[in-house]
């Protein structure tokens, strides 16, 4: 028993020292981080270096002419060209805290979910600015663009941007929302097959393009479908998301072969199939309208401009 | 070494030899990162220019809060692995076996779902929320099998088995309903994942583990009497329904703990034990303070090659685990089975 006390009273002081030890550590930290703060203000009231921690996000960026400032971004920010030059700091999913802190950024803006929230929180901690932003619909998109306008001095792009943004929405909505409602099968996974369910961004953005989605509402946001509903959906047009970026027109004509087992689908019998790079097309950023439009494109080929 | 008898000095020594090793991995960890940082740098007051000394701020803030958390989880999983292989006479007890890994992920993904964000005292929601799945389901599952049979060592473990079953499949409806970046969220917490906590919290699980694993090294000498079976042990004047109690409790505390931090991690709590087993002889007291440390260091190990292997991108440390762990353990147990039975 002497040995369980004496080995308790051991960790229990080790404890209370590592507790004051990393108490000291924090307080020091905080202090430092005020006073460099402090000096930031003096110098220049906006951030000089950003980091992008989302592909979306970048695009924005680079956009509001700020493309200069933006020091990192994620691995995926792959548009515009100059942006992939910039240096990585780690995946979309899994960025890497010690990357961030390494290129010495004064403002980091990151989406709004677990894994990038809790890179946020450390950075917040460690005394940095970051700018968290949820974009998960249009309205949110062009809320982020004036919110990082403004956390970035740039407020007159900023407003030439939504202005100019929400301009070429409400354009390309226009064409396409008097046309007939064309039924839309937006398949993301073949097999199993996984379609685009109602009320997600997707879906909305089919709706803007007059389009209807061939399955009804589910709990589902990408609902698995059987076979039975596929038959009975009468999609007029299916647009398949392409598996990754590359051999767009090998997985256009892998589709092709694989939709011809359903040959009693309109889509199928009119050859209306569509493979389109979606991830990087359809992104909440500032090509949203160009992504708009090729949707509408494909579901009314009638239309003209 | 395993031969010979266990005396405190010798437990002593060993128990310091591989707390000396912990803490020499644990600081050359520290060491290898995305970043490469100097080791004059990060003991310097301050950088220059304004944003302060990033190399400190690198080694102080990111990587020595992460390798303690790592060091405690590992300690945390594989303690409570050698304690449930004990009560449960099962070699193939894990932490996870009585549903802590379904309980504490269900209550993690209705932390994702919900868009709960609210965070407390430095922890996320994630963290409280599967720390109250876990405790939760162990309770559930506790209830469950004192309230079926008489065999109670299996009743209990067909009451894992059974709710973990159940919830996981709650967790696969629920994932399938979720969005896209829910899910990804998700999925990676269930791969174990280890990242930066605040100092508030880091203290706290710390404390929390090591009392558990000082309670739990207090009974060990009765886990040892436990693995003769029920009736020996009783003949012997232990009090089989206290040590059970005690040992359940605070095994599924430290783990609740441990994967409320972290994510699940497997394969630790497994192979740690067995492999220390398989090394150091079954002598609980013995066994559960070296298990404890070598899980640290496992673990510390693990998550080092997790955060620099394909940096700076990381990948889920509970794959690192799987993937080194395994064929380790292998080669252990060819190298040491004829020597040693399990548990004699």
């Amino acid at each position: 028993m002497k040995k369980i006390i004496s080995a308790i009273i051991c960790v229990a002081a080790g404890v209370w020292v590592f507790g004051n030890y990393a108490k000291q550590l924090s307080s020091e930290n905080a202090l430092e981080t005020q006073e460099t703060k402090a000096e930031k203000k003096n110098t220049s009231k906006y951030p000089e270096r950003i980091v992008s921690l989302s592909p979306n996000i970048t695009e924005i960026l680079f956009e509001l002419g700020l493309g200069e400032k933006v020091v990192a971004v994620s691995n995926n920010s792959n548009y515009p060209a100059k942006a992939a030059t910039k240096q990585k700091v780690g995946t979309f999913w899994q960025p890497d805290t010690e990357s961030i802190l390494a290129t010495r950024a004064d403002l980091i803006i990151t989406l709004w979910f677990a894994q990038q929230k809790s890179v946020a929180d450390s950075l917040e901690r460690l005394g940095y600015d970051v700018l968290l932003l949820k974009i998960e619909s249009k309205d949110e998109l062009i809320e982020a663009i004036g919110e990082i306008a403004e956390a970035c001095g740039a407020q007159k792009q900023g407003e030439e941007l939504i202005e100019r943004l929400n301009e070429k929405l409400e354009q390309t909505e226009a064409k396409y929302n008097s046309a007939e409602k064309v039924k839309v099968l937006w398949v993301i996974q073949a097999e199993p097959l996984r379609v685009v369910g109602r009320g997600t961004f997707i879906d909305g953005l089919v709706v803007s393009a007059g389009g209807e989605n061939a399955i009804g509402k589910t709990i589902y946001q990408y609902p698995p479908i059987s076979t039975e509903e596929l038959l009975k959906c009468g999609a007029d047009v299916i647009i398949q998301s392409a598996m990754g970026a590359e051999n767009i027109d090998r997985q256009q004509e892998q589709a092709e072969k694989f939709w011809k087992r359903y040959p009693n689908l309109p889509a199928v019998k009119n050859n209306r199939i569509y493979v389109i790079e979606s991830d990087t097309i359809l992104r909440l950023g500032p090509r949203l309208a160009d992504g708009l439009e090729l949707i509408g494109g494909f579901l009314h080929p009638e239309i003209k401009d | 070494m395993a031969k010979e008898a266990l005396t405190l000095k010798r437990l002593v020594i060993e128990i310091a030899i591989c707390m000396a090793i912990l803490f020499a991995v644990m600081m050359l960890c520290a060491f290898a990162g995305s970043q490469s940082i100097s080791l004059k740098k990060v003991f310097m007051s301050d950088g220059a220019g304004g944003i302060g000394n990033i190399d400190r701020q690198i080694f102080f803030g990111v990587r020595i809060p992460r390798i303690i958390l790592a060091a405690i989880v590992g300690a945390a999983l594989a303690c409570s692995g050698v304690v449930l292989q004990a009560i449960l006479r099962n070699p193939l007890a894990d932490p996870y076996i009585l549903g802590i890994s379904s309980g504490a992920g269900l209550g993690a993904i209705i932390a994702i779902l919900s868009g709960i964000s609210w965070s407390f005292w430095g922890g996320s929601s994630i963290t409280a929320f599967s720390f109250v799945g876990a405790i939760l389901t162990v309770w559930l599952v506790w209830w469950i099998g004192r309230f079926t049979g008489k065999s109670q060592v299996t009743s209990l473990l067909l009451a894992g088995v059974v709710v973990n079953a159940f919830f996981s499949a709650v967790i696969m409806f629920l994932t399938s309903i979720a969005k896209s970046n829910q899910l990804q969220s998700t999925i990676f917490w269930l791969m174990g994942n280890i990242t930066e906590k605040s100092n508030s919290v880091l203290v706290t699980a710390c404390v929390l583990i090591i009392f558990g694993i000082l309670v739990l090294f207090s009974i060990s000498q009765k886990l040892n009497v436990l693995t003769f079976g029920a009736e020996q042990a009783k003949s012997l004047g232990v009090n089989i329904k206290h040590i059970r109690v005690i040992g359940f409790a605070f095994a599924a505390f430290i783990t609740a703990i441990a994967v409320s931090l972290s994510g699940l991690i497997g394969f630790v709590g497994l192979i740690v034990p067995h492999g220390v087993r398989l090394v150091f002889g079954p002598d609980h007291r013995r066994l559960l303070p070296l298990s404890a440390i070598i899980g640290g260091i496992f673990m510390v190990i693990a998550d080092t090659i997790a955060r620099t292997i394909i940096a700076p991108a990381q990948m889920p440390v509970g794959i690192i685990t799987a993937i080194t762990g395994g064929p380790f353990f292998l080669y252990l147990l060819a190298r040491y089975s004829r020597k040693v039975s399990w548990l004699k």
